[in-house]
């Protein structure tokens, strides 16, 4: 009997369909890039700082409500504390430099889109979206991880259906937030006080 | 409507060659890659790379984020901030906004409470954020062959200035352009009263020091300058003037001139325009009357009408002009006295401006639609000056010469022999934006600082001061010619910035001066500074002293480029690649003549023709222009640079090699045709109406009679889609009309396109093979006979259509629909097919045969918009009706808590022009400005026919011709 043919055909049908597979999860972003977590130059703990401590996240990254990016914070807003805490650590000493010598500090980007995305935070934080929703718990993290994969179809998910997403803007920063038991009340209540349209066409991104 | 309209001769001939260009969708070897030399030019030219730092891991490149380390306190990232400041040209100030990305100036817009500007720009403002970042620009103070610095400048300085100080300056001099300034005017006066018996000369290659002599002859002493009210105006009289185009106060004009057109639109007296001309201009283009005249009979024309006018003996008639012609000027001035404005150009003599003068005042314009104010503050040009120093050069008189500016070794005419003289001067001191023809001869060449750069300050032609405030830090250390002029004259080494408030200070009064000051860097100008106009004195016989002309031989003209003007933007590469408004020609300066004298000569478009000017030869290629003087050719100045840098070197003929300081306006020559000819880069030529009505017009009697007659033009079939057709009924709906009836031409929103959007330069060859990337073109129609045709402008964008046919054929959905009724192109998808770009009717879409952004120097990367991509090879592109200022003031109104309203959105074209043609806004809000225009029953669509439905529509242009004169 000639197993040729069924051979081929099996051959023929499993092994694109593997390649398809293997491209469709191993390329695409939630397995490329949610998990990314590299080691910063300086090993600041988001969990000591925005956890512990309860610094709001807008102390450093100050520019959030106001502009497309939420600032990496300059060497300075470490050192208005450091000049007095911790001014001996072995940990601190690039920042310590940083600041005598004026060369700035190079971090590593943990959340990253295509150039060809115009992503702006201050439209997302006055439409109600918290920081967690995209970057997980910052609060409880050593070194931070992208949680989410930041892919286009991830963005679609909530701009084709944002209320479930969307809290008061009050809110924004705090990371322990839940969804009150009548969320769709509250999700009412927002879209009336602030009605959101976000887009869903090419042009509300790419430009 | 049965107007015939041509693109070309060669269209109007329907040549074979054109017929055969024409049928392509891209020319000849468009998708070849370019070879040998022009390779590599194509690489030298500006562009930006997008490559990556290196692909370590497949996983993703390690991007590194640098914040500040001291954040400076205004600064917020992502926000651009906007400053005030002053462009200073000439003796003509550009109030300006410039907007800055961490500070970074990216992009130039009009100062809308400046009245030079008054919120619009020009090709050379919105051309000068590249000449910032320009990566040749002249980088060290060079000291001979050696690079040294400025403080070893400052001490060499000190030491000539002991020997000058000793004998009052006697073998100092000083070399400047014109300009108009407190401060520099102060330190002049400094430097005079300490080297009393130095030598001065102000020299401008394009000088418009014959109108000055016209109030110079009869005043004796002080020269006032006049400011054209062109809004006042109800009938203008342009004679070789072209007050619309290739003039310093072209913004402030062309805005004038564009409320007199609209005027008929609410049903106020329209303007009316006479042009009488040698070669075509943009006011010739735009006149209801043109007359093509050699120049050297305009002050016959002048004297006609003075005889006309104001009675008395004088000449009646002008060779080869219609008495009735005339008599119809005439009579429309007299008809409209105090309304009338007579403007003769500044290549015309002395006494043609004082006839034109006398003429006015009769008239009782003078007052109303032209000014005189007296020019305090400011150097006048006088090219006299530069022959006497010159002379003193040559004689060894000169042991010291300062040049602040300018390039006189490249723009002084030929017969000075300009750079064997300053090779005799010991001591040659430069100030040069790059290390040109003249920084190279001198002793000590000092970087020049870009007005983005420095502190000067500024005296707009109607004496408004105003500030020039540097936005960033010197690039290269350069110096700014007031700090330059400032060690001349005080001996002190000083900063711009304490120059400029030392003179400001007595200005604003020592009390409260911070608060004022302040108050003038924030608003660009000091309130209430214009200066009252001044009674000219007139010369009433002006006219009986005009001299007729010579008619012998060909006349020649020497013009100023429109945008390279005299030469000193030849390193701009954005305007090199824009169009010349007239000839539509790139990268070249070819000789113009009229199909006449070309048939007479034997020659065509591209051939050499040899002109000779006082036994000075130059061969050059040439263009035939339709509607020039017989005649006459006209050679246009600033190109033929040898030390430009690596855009403008030799780019196009040398025209100052024949230009001589007896004749520096207009000479005589003689043409002979040489052999070979020259590949020319037009624009033009890449598409055909077919003779499709996509020009409309009427007269004003025929507006007057049926106001809709442009949409009565074509008869439309039954329109019907062949499919459901997506109806846009929420949200902002975004539209624009373009009125044809005020736009000049003048390309102002092809630059401020391609500055808003990144768009690339392709080069001279690229852009024979029809691969310009300009978003928007504006369009050159030719009517009538080709001797004298009338010529019509149409600025052509995407046209947003709703049912867009480039959609329909993407086999990738790269270009699609979003809900606010813009055509997108979605670049990372884009696979480069091209098939939207071969079934777009109007030929708006670009492709991007290279990567031409690849190997931009790191430098001129600083002046991209950081809100635009930059497209690389392979994708498509074109009009998003600037999408990124769109979704920026949405953002900004919904952050705000108020809604948006109309004008929060313009785009780059429409903010730029200066004619305010350009309305753009949301079709849905009922107050909007695009909505009135489109409910204006001029209004059409291009090809509307193809039921594309188009979102950009034109209002058809009215013209307003002489009743006396209404067959002709």
């Amino acid at each position: 009997l000639n197993k040729l043919p069924l051979f081929a055909a099996v051959i023929g049908l499993v092994v694109p369909a593997a390649a398809i597979a293997g491209i469709w999860y191993y390329g695409s972003p939630k397995f490329t890039d949610v998990g990314y977590r590299p080691i910063q130059p300086v090993p600041y703990s988001h969990k000591l700082h925005a956890g512990e401590l309860g610094l709001d996240c807008r102390y450093c990254h100050a520019s959030v409500e106001i502009s497309s990016v939420a600032n990496i914070p300059p060497t300075q807003a470490c050192m208005n504390c450091h000049r007095l805490v911790k001014r001996d650590s072995e940990k601190l000493a690039l920042i310590r430099d940083s600041a005598a010598t004026g060369s700035p500090m190079r971090w590593i980007r943990v959340h990253k889109l295509p150039d060809y995305a115009y992503f702006t935070h201050r439209a997302h934080v006055a439409a109600g979206i918290g920081c967690v929703t995209c970057h997980g718990r910052i609060d409880t993290m050593e070194v931070v991880t992208q949680m989410q994969p930041l892919s286009m179809s991830w963005c679609l998910d909530c701009h084709r259906n944002p209320a479930p997403f969307r809290r008061p803007v009050s809110e924004v920063t705090n990371m322990k937030w839940t969804a009150p038991k009548d969320a769709a009340a509250l999700s009412a209540k927002l879209a009336a006080q602030n009605p959101v349209n976000p887009p869903v066409f090419c042009s509300g991104c790419h430009r | 409507m049965n107007e015939t309209y041509w693109r070309s001769l060669g269209e109007l001939e329907d040549s074979p060659s054109f017929r055969a260009n024409l049928e392509r969708e891209f020319p000849e070897g468009a998708s070849e890659l370019p070879e040998g030399v022009s390779r590599r030019e194509m690489l030298m030219l500006l562009g930006a790379s997008l490559s990556l730092a290196g692909l370590a891991s497949c996983r993703r490149p390690v991007e590194k984020i640098v914040p500040y380390v001291t954040a400076p306190e205004e600064i917020v990232p992502g926000v651009p901030l906007r400053y005030a400041t002053t462009m200073p040209f000439g003796r003509s100030a550009y109030g300006l906004v410039v907007e800055s990305h961490e500070g970074r100036p990216t992009k130039i817009e009009g100062n809308e409470l400046h009245p030079t500007t008054s919120g619009r720009s020009n090709v050379r403002m919105q051309g000068a954020i590249l000449g910032l970042y320009d990566p040749d620009r002249a980088q060290h103070v060079r000291h001979g062959d050696k690079d040294a610095t400025w403080a070893e400048f400052v001490a060499a300085w000190a030491e000539l200035e002991k020997k000058h100080l000793e004998d009052g300056g006697a073998s100092l001099a000083l070399l400047s352009p014109s300009f108009a300034s407190p401060t520099r005017a102060r330190l002049l006066q400094e430097f005079k009263g300490r080297f009393p018996k130095a030598r001065i000369a102000i020299y401008e290659p394009v000088s418009d020091e014959n109108v000055l002599a016209a109030t110079a002859l009869v005043d004796a002493g002080t020269s006032s300058h006049p400011v054209l009210h062109v809004e006042n105006a109800s009938v203008i009289v342009a004679l070789d003037a072209d007050i619309l185009g290739n003039d310093p106060e072209d913004v402030r004009q062309i805005a004038g001139f564009a409320v007199g057109r609209r005027a008929a639109i609410d049903g106020k007296p329209m303007n009316r325009l006479w042009a009488v001309e040698a070669a075509y201009s943009l006011t010739g283009a735009m006149a209801d009357h043109r007359l093509r005249l050699q120049s050297r009979q305009i002050p016959a024309v002048v004297a006609a009408l003075a005889t006309r006018v104001l009675g008395g003996a004088g000449g009646v008639d002008v060779p080869g002009v219609e008495a009735k012609w005339l008599d119809a000027v005439a009579k429309d001035l007299k008809d409209n006295r105090g309304r009338g404005l007579i403007v003769a150009g500044p290549g015309q003599p002395d006494a043609v401006h004082a006839a034109v003068l006398a003429l006015n005042a009769a008239l009782g314009n003078v007052g109303t639609t032209v000014t005189y104010h007296e020019s305090a503050n400011a150097a006048l040009p006088r090219r006299a000056s530069l022959n006497d120093l010159v002379s003193a050069m040559n004689a060894g008189t000169v042991t010291t010469l300062v040049i602040l500016g300018g390039n006189p070794v490249y723009d002084a005419s030929a017969d000075l022999e300009f750079a064997a003289a300053m090779k005799k001067v010991a001591n040659a001191i430069v100030l040069a934006t790059h290390v040109d023809e003249t920084a190279k001869l001198a002793g000590w060449s000092i970087p020049s600082a870009h007005f983005l750069e420095s502190w000067d300050d500024a005296a707009a032609v109607d004496g408004t001061l105003s500030v020039v405030q540097p936005l960033i830090v010197p690039l290269f250390g350069g110096k700014g010619a007031t700090e330059l002029l400032g060690l001349l004259a005080t001996g002190k080494d000083q900063s711009g910035h304490d120059l400029v408030r030392q003179t400001w200070k007595p200005i604003l009064g020592e009390a409260a001066f911070e608060k004022r000051w302040n108050r003038v860097l924030h608003d660009g100008l000091l309130a209430g500074s214009a200066t009252a106009p001044v009674t000219p004195n007139i010369d009433r016989q002006a006219s009986s002293k005009l001299a007729a002309g010579t008619a012998n031989g060909i006349e020649v003209h020497f013009r100023p480029s429109p945008y390279l003007h005299d030469g000193r933007f030849a390193n701009d590469g954005w305007l090199q690649e824009l169009p010349d408004p007239v000839t539509k020609l790139t990268w070249d300066n070819p000789a113009l003549l009229s199909p006449a004298t070309a048939k007479s000569l034997g020659v065509a478009d591209e051939d050499l023709v040899t002109v000779t000017v006082r036994g000075v030869s130059l061969t050059l290629p040439v263009t035939v222009m339709p509607g020039q003087a017989d005649g006459t050719v006209m050679l246009t100045l600033g190109y033929g640079r040898k030390d430009a840098g690596r855009v403008g070197s030799a780019v196009g003929a040398d025209a100052y090699a024949v230009r001589c300081s007896a004749a520096p306006d207009v000479d005589t020559a003689t043409l002979v045709k040489a052999a070979g000819s020259v590949k020319l880069s037009p624009t033009q030529e890449h598409g055909s109406m077919e003779g499709r009505p996509l020009i409309r017009e009427g007269s004003l009697e025929e507006y007057k009679h049926d106001p809709a007659f442009a949409q009565e033009a074509v008869e439309l079939p039954k329109l019907e889609s062949m499919w459901n057709e997506k109806t846009y009924d929420t949200g902002h709906q975004w539209a624009m009309t373009i009125d044809l009836n005020s736009c000049v031409g003048c390309n102002a929103c092809v630059v401020a396109c391609q500055s808003e959007n990144n768009i690339p330069v392709v080069g001279k060859e690229q852009v024979r093979r029809g691969r310009e990337m300009h978003w928007v073109r504006v369009d050159r129609y030719f009517e009538g006979a080709p001797e004298q045709p009338r010529m019509i402008f149409q600025p052509v964008p995407c046209m947003q259509c709703e049912n867009a046919p480039c959609e329909q054929v993407c086999p990738v959905a790269a270009t699609v629909h979003d809900d606010e009724g813009l055509n997108v192109m979605v670049y990372n998808r884009c696979i480069g097919t091209r098939y939207c770009s071969n079934n777009c009717p109007y030929k708006v879409r670009r492709f991007n045969f290279f990567n031409y952004t690849k190997d931009t120097p790191e430098l001129l990367k600083l002046v991209q918009n950081p809100d635009v991509t930059v497209r690389s090879r392979g994708v498509m592109e074109k009009c998003t009706y600037c999408t990124q200022r769109i979704n920026a003031a949405k953002l900004d109104a919904r952050l705000a808590g108020r809604p948006l309203v109309d004008g929060d959105v313009k785009t780059a074209c429409q903010q730029a022009c200066p004619a305010s043609a350009i309305a753009f806004g949301d079709l849905r809000d009922p107050s909007s400005n695009v909505v009135k225009t489109k409910a204006d029953p001029r209004n059409y669509a291009l090809l509307a026919e193809l039921n594309s439905k188009p979102r950009t529509t034109y209002l058809a242009k009215v013209r307003n011709p002489h009743p006396d004169l209404a067959v002709s």
